[in-house]
């Protein structure tokens, strides 16, 4: 066992971790933060996606002793005060979500590229979501969704 | 399982002497192999958060790329920008953004993967790779690396890449086939270095592949055929047909190569007609 220190959502933790255990089953299992969703486990389908230090990071592929010192938000790091993201109410509005496993790590991933660039083109947009794969509903709604949340 | 984090150089090589463990670095391979069971190790030591590690850094002649130097920190560096442009779209290839985000250059090598996107560019700048170990330090060519089948020793970290600064005139470039456009694993990729004299003759080019062999690899036998001729259509008809039966001696019997001897047509004029482009500010071809 090791410990570590860690910021998730704003909240500071030290923890004590198996050192062969992932960021991704910190958050899940010793957070209980299930909105961070395993999907493939090796960094294609991008379920997993959250920001590290302002980055987004596939939580499948760190391990959980390397995140000393980070800073991690998650999809339950977006609301504030009892209200969620605009970005999340573009998705609802937009009706950009189906079976919703995509989701947390699709919406963290614009949230990144937003951040960073706050008017990106429609091709900025599919470049930023590229490693978030829907199987559902195709990425058009979620298009539209980020262009919409863009504005707020 | 042991896990430690080193926090200077020093400290990472005395850990390898006495253990010698995996280097963890950007961990997007390393930890997919560790799970599904193809690697083993009781130890990790990760190198992410060493600085000195973390960082491009330009002098009068050469450029030096940290070993955990990130592929996003190499796209986002204005160095890469102009001439070197070929290592940042290559870098700009790999994975995905979050891949990008995690995956670094040191690894790219270490990992020893015929189809690493960011090797074919740095082949073509003649670079090589500091190692280093409790012995003390080592340089050694990136393309002998490959050579000598992967010879970094199990006590040895990779510092850096260094590479001379090309000159202004001299153009990389970089093109790759995958399969779709993002998380694409290379199917084959061309880098090319050029330069023209005042009469439109090549006077610089090295060409490097990626998947057209075990390994990453320059193409010597395409460099000397197109030294010192003029890039027309027909030259570079030529040298496509010299560069498919280079790669015929090499993966004959693959069931890959009928395919790849007919797109590695494309990725070549793709990769060699940008330089063209860059020069010249005209499309050619």
């Amino acid at each position: 066992m090791v410990e570590i220190k860690l910021k998730v959502n704003g909240k500071s933790y030290i923890l004590e971790i198996e050192e062969d255990m992932r960021l991704l089953d910190l958050l899940r299992e010793k957070l209980g933060l299930l909105g961070v969703k395993e999907g493939c486990s090796e960094g294609e389908c991008g379920a997993c996606t959250v920001i590290m230090d302002g980055k987004v990071v596939n939580s499948c592929l760190v391990m959980a002793f390397q995140a000393e010192g980070s800073s991690i938000t998650t999809i339950e790091g977006l609301e504030k005060e009892g209200e969620i993201h605009p970005i999340q109410q573009a998705f609802i509005e937009v009706g950009a979500v189906q079976c919703g496993y995509c989701t947390p790590g699709m919406i963290l991933s614009a949230k990144a590229l937003l951040d960073k660039n706050p008017n990106p083109t429609e091709e900025e947009i599919r470049e930023g979501i590229s490693g978030n794969l829907c199987r559902c509903t195709g990425y058009n709604k979620i298009i539209q969704a980020v262009e919409k949340g863009k504005g707020v | 399982m042991q896990a430690y984090r080193g926090k200077t150089i020093e400290e990472v090589i005395q850990l390898l002497a006495k253990y010698k463990g995996k280097v963890i670095a950007g961990g997007t391979d390393l930890i997919i192999d560790l799970r599904n069971g193809k690697l083993t190790s009781d130890t990790l030591i990760d190198i992410s958060s060493i600085e000195e590690l973390r960082r491009v850094e330009e002098y009068d002649e050469t450029i030096n790329i940290g070993a955990a130097t990130t592929f996003t920190q190499i796209i986002e560096n204005p160095l890469f920008q102009e001439n070197l442009y070929g290592l940042k779209r290559a870098c700009n290839t790999v994975g995905s953004p979050q891949i990008r985000n995690k995956g670094t250059i040191g690894g790219n090598i270490a990992n020893g993967s015929p189809a690493a996107d960011s090797i074919p560019p740095l082949l073509c700048l003649d670079s090589i790779i500091v190692l280093e170990s409790i012995k003390g330090k080592r340089e050694i060519g990136l393309e002998d690396y490959y050579k000598d089948n992967i010879s970094i020793k199990e006590d040895e970290l990779i510092i850096s890449v260094q590479f001379k600064k090309p000159d202004k005139g001299q153009i990389l470039s970089f093109a790759k086939l995958g399969l779709r456009k993002a998380l694409a694993i290379s199917r084959l990729s061309i880098a090319t270095l050029l330069e023209l004299d005042e009469n439109n003759k090549v006077k610089t080019i090295k060409i490097a592949s990626g998947s057209l062999g075990r390994y990453p690899m320059r193409e010597p036998i395409v460099e000397e055929f197109l030294l010192g001729r003029e890039l027309t259509v027909d030259v570079t008809d030529k040298a496509v047909k010299v560069l498919q039966q280079v790669m015929g001696e090499r993966l004959g019997g693959r069931s890959t190569l009928p395919y790849k001897r007919i797109a590695v047509e494309r990725i070549f004029k793709e990769a060699l007609g940008d330089g063209l482009k860059r020069l010249k500010g005209v499309e050619i071809w």
